[in-house]
């Protein structure tokens, strides 16, 4: 009696081991076949090429055309603002028209214009490190823009040179996606330029930024960015030069990016608001400044394969 | 003989029956799935495609595993495929589409032939789990086994929130397409 309630009890034991191996076998089938399928990669730190004015490290897709427009408005507050001009909706103290191009996934060229200075500029941006699940655990992507000040200049003694005219911007981006709400990143960045404002502001000017992305839902973020410039390499200036530092929301509806900033920089280029930021935010130097960014699709003809050819009609 | 002899006769025994049983239950396996998607709006077409997806046939049960890595489905346009992942399917939080289900009526693997079938099962897309039968077609020719079903996808039955400003573009009801070739694993 004994031996039989034994035997039946092995007998069930066995039946649940083998199902459960079964089950595990089934499992670690699937991970086995699909382990060598690798998307580990850790994607879009950031909704956009851009924070509020510095590059995220974020390029351009391959074959997309990013067309851009920025507007700065005048200071909200203190002399110039206030409502004698609509809290400086009356002013534009930048505009920028830009183009980005991406010639591959990770590489991106581009070119702008400025209001101030009548600047033109002419950016690289190289996507050299990609942030992984396993492994590499951030993202760098190098950054170099040239600038060139078209304007008349003040005065005869300005630019006795044409290469007076030129700046140069070098800027590796570091940076992480800790989670899928938050980003941050940092960008040391070495600005070259003939044109300074004395002793005090060197022409090889070094600044260091930070930035950061705080997802509120799927479609909108909140973002910020601080430049340290003065304290890092100019001190005892005459003139009143300041940080740079911004905050904005950041609205995507699907090829449209609308971003809305507040930020103490009159001015839209790196090459122009890492060295003369003019304003503070403490005496009401804030500005209100947008971006209307879209994309396109070129060169759509290109794919002649019928399982992704997307029609618009 | 003693008793305990016996017993452990009888378990070795047991532990066989239950290897052999593995054994013989035949495994048809493939990592080349092929998945396709499909949207249509009067505005839009859309389409994106992965050749990356896994499935696991146990013959004697008929029992069929398959799954697709969302990120794995490619699209023409890249910031496309960046909203997909992104804004509509979560990717990161919800990284496979999975079906599991029960292949009727019995069909006899080691024989050539065509089948139209239908799988009775649960699908789990961007985490949510919708009890599904699913109706396919089977060609066995050569001890290879051709799976090869369209069915669709409701996004709102998965959570899938279409915003009204793109509802134009994106269709309320995804097609999908799947077909592939599944080969018996080798042990």
């Amino acid at each position: 009696m004994n031996k039989t309630k034994l035997f039946i009890f092995l007998l069930l034991l066995s039946a649940v081991i083998a199902m459960r191996a079964s089950a595990q076998e089934v499992d670690s089938l699937l991970n086995s076949l699909s382990s060598d399928q690798k998307f580990n990669k850790v994607e879009f730190t950031f909704k956009a090429t851009h924070i509020v004015l510095s590059q995220s490290t974020e390029t351009q897709k391959k074959r997309d055309l990013d067309f851009r427009i920025r507007h700065h408005f005048g200071d909200i507050g203190g002399k110039f603002g206030n409502a004698h001009t609509l809290y400086g909706l009356d002013v534009a103290s930048d505009l920028f028209i830009g183009f980005d191009y991406g010639v591959t996934d990770k590489l991106t060229i581009g070119i702008g214009r400025s209001k101030n200075d009548e600047l033109f500029n002419f950016l690289v941006k190289q996507k050299l490190l990609q942030q992984k699940t396993d492994g590499m655990p951030i993202n760098l992507t190098l950054f170099a823009q040239m600038g060139l000040v078209a304007r008349e200049p003040f005065s005869s003694s300005e630019f006795i040179n044409y290469s007076d005219r030129l700046t140069y911007l070098i800027q590796p981006i570091l940076s992480r996606k800790f989670s899928s709400s938050f980003s941050f990143q940092m960008m040391p960045a070495l600005l070259m330029r003939s044109k300074t404002l004395g002793l005090a502001d060197p022409e090889n000017l070094l600044s260091l930024g930070f930035a950061g992305r705080l997802k509120l839902n799927k479609r909108l973020s909140f973002v910020a960015e601080y430049t340290l410039v003065n304290e890092l390499s100019r001190n005892d200036l005459v003139a009143e030069l300041y940080n740079p530092l911004g905050i904005g929301l950041e609205i995507e509806t699907g090829g449209h990016i609308f971003s809305l900033n507040l930020m103490n920089s009159e001015y839209i280029n790196e090459n122009s608001f890492i060295p003369s930021t003019k304003k503070s935010w403490k005496e009401g130097g804030v500005r209100f400044g947008f971006t209307i960014s879209r994309n396109f699709s070129l060169f759509q003809s290109k794919n002649k394969n019928p399982d992704t050819k997307s029609t618009i009609y | 003989m003693n008793s305990t002899k016996k017993i452990k006769l009888t378990l070795v025994v047991l532990c066989c029956f239950a290897f052999l049983q593995q054994l013989n239950a035949q495994t048809f396996t493939s990592k080349n799935i092929k998945f396709n998607i499909f949207s249509s709006t009067p505005v839009e077409d859309i389409k994106a495609v992965s050749y990356t997806g896994v499935a696991v046939l146990g013959a004697q049960k008929q029992e069929l595993n398959i799954q697709v890595a969302i990120k794995g489905l490619e699209f023409d346009r890249k910031l496309m495929q960046e909203h997909f992942n992104e804004n509509y399917m979560e990717s990161e939080k919800y990284p496979l589409a999975k079906f599991k289900g029960i292949i009727e009526p019995k069909i006899d693997f080691t024989k050539d032939g065509e089948y139209s079938v239908m799988a009775k099962g649960v699908l789990n897309v961007h985490g949510v789990n919708q009890p599904r039968t699913i109706n396919g077609k089977i060609i066995i020719k050569n001890g290879v086994i051709n799976l090869n079903s369209t069915f669709n996808v409701a996004c709102e039955a998965h959570k899938i929130k279409i915003p009204k400003l793109v509802f134009t573009k994106i269709a309320e009801i995804i097609q999908v397409k799947v077909q592939g070739d599944l080969n018996l694993l080798n042990k």
